[in-house]
């Protein structure tokens, strides 16, 4: 079945089995290589993507079910090799360790400083609660969040 | 490493209706022979343990599906595919029907919520369906639909012992019913884990007469609603000598089952504790 997705900006066509996950699109055949395999049941998070504006866990959605959506990554964030006031962020705070959850939690705090500027601590950790990071660094991760919600509220950039 | 993950759903036809006519004929045509997949959350990791179908139907197609309405005085009415997310979000299921709103927050997370469906939470036979107790205590009846027409029951009657739906291999859950409550009413869920649910709704608290008191079990898989409690608080005694008197009754009544997550007994505790704290919360007893 052919499928056609809008991927970080680009239009992608690929042709898929019913059965491959949107997971295994993204990553085997369209190469985005942020969008990683972890639990594969839907626990760890690792494999978050944005489709259609909302957070989903890549290896619990089909390829097929994504046909004409469009999708956000990691990949998705930087402009010109420049990186986003959110990556810059988690830089600034050390939001990472190994480095294997850190796209999925970029991208989360991206979704957060997209929708919910004036979230409080409670709220961001909610939705910081669907990834998993086995580093357990979540002190730095949260505090790379918060850091991005203040640039965001005080306007842009540093 | 992609051969691996590449094989591991096995193969199926995928099928995406976008009509619940079309949906319904080819529920009707392949029967057990076909899933149907509206968040897949469940689904996938039930392929991926071994349970095989020869055709997936998507039933997010069909648009109707996916609504949530409320009426004055006559109530809300769920789609099927309408996602936890939405129920979450939505004004009505919060401000009116607070103990399945209390109950959809603690299903999964944050993101699986934007797939996971309150149909597919009802009918998947494997986890804790946290839905179901929230629903029974809030008296919703449900739509099953098929080629041969459509029925409406309590959702009670439709509950397998072991977790899941008594559907017939052509029926489709298309819709869940929520009747008005009265004004003032209030419910909360108090989940731990997947060993125990507890959903209670409690309306008219101050008058002894029209006062409802209903409590629900989950114990993943099994559902119990204790019948009997809306009765003894029926009663002019005072409301803190009332619980008692349902707590205990309760306990008489209900069997938790034993399992590799729990004990009977751990789960007896639990059903002590945590009817007793939300009681005392909902009407408004001091300890």
């Amino acid at each position: 079945m052919r499928i056609s997705l809008t991927v970080n900006g680009v239009k992608r066509v690929a042709d898929v089995k019913p059965n491959e996950r949107l997971l295994d699109v993204l990553r085997y055949r369209l190469g985005i290589k942020s969008v990683r395999a972890g639990c594969l049941v839907g626990d760890c998070g690792i494999c978050t993507v944005i489709v259609d504006g909302k957070l989903v866990k890549s290896c619990l959605m089909l390829a097929t079910e994504a046909n004409g959506s469009n999708i956000v990554t990691v990949e998705g964030l930087s402009t010109n090799m420049r990186p986003s006031p959110v990556q810059r962020a988690f830089v600034e705070s050390f939001g990472y360790q190994c480095g294997y959850c850190t796209p999925a939690f970029v991208l989360t705090a991206h979704w957060i400083t997209e929708n919910m500027v004036n979230a409080s601590d409670e709220e961001v950790a909610r939705v910081l609660n669907s990834v998993v990071c086995r580093c357990t660094g979540y002190k730095q991760i949260v505090d790379s969040v918060k850091l991005a919600l203040k640039w965001r509220r005080e306007g842009g950039e540093r | 490493m992609s051969l691996i993950l590449r094989t591991t759903l096995p193969d199926f036809d995928y099928l995406s209706p976008s009509s619940l006519d079309e949906l319904l004929a080819l529920k009707a045509k392949y029967g057990e022979r076909a899933a149907v997949i509206a968040g897949g959350t469940v689904l996938l990791n039930l392929m991926r343990l071994g349970f095989r179908y020869d055709y997936v139907i998507d039933i997010k197609g069909v648009r109707e599906l996916s609504a949530i309405e409320y009426r004055e005085g006559r109530g809300l009415v769920i789609g099927a595919a309408a996602t936890l997310k939405d129920l979450e979000n939505n004004e009505f299921v919060r401000e009116k029907y607070g103990v399945l709103w209390d109950a959809v927050r603690q299903i999964g997370d944050f993101h699986l919520r934007n797939r996971a469906t309150i149909g597919g939470n009802i009918c998947n036979p494997t986890l804790q369906a946290d839905t179901i107790a929230p629903l029974a205590v809030l008296g919703a009846s449900i739509e099953v639909s098929s080629m041969r027409g459509s029925r409406r029951v309590a959702i009670w009657e439709l509950v397998k012992e072991g977790g899941g739906l008594l559907l017939d291999p052509d029926e489709i859950l298309t819709r869940i019913y929520i009747p008005e409550l009265p004004k003032g009413s209030r419910g909360a869920y108090f989940k731990v884990w997947w060993i125990a649910g507890i959903a209670a709704l409690a309306a008219n608290i101050d008058n002894p007469r029209e006062r409802i008191v209903r409590v629900a079990y989950s114990f993943a898989p099994s559902q119990e609603l204790v019948e009997g409690v809306e009765k003894i608080f029926r009663q002019e005694k005072p409301l803190k000598v009332l619980i008692g008197d349902a707590i205990n009754y309760i306990k008489t009544s209900i069997t938790p089952p034993s399992d590799a997550r729990a004990s009977r007994e751990y789960r007896e505790h639990l059903v002590e504790f945590g009817t007793a704290y939300l009681l005392r919360k909902l009407l408004g007893v001091e300890v």
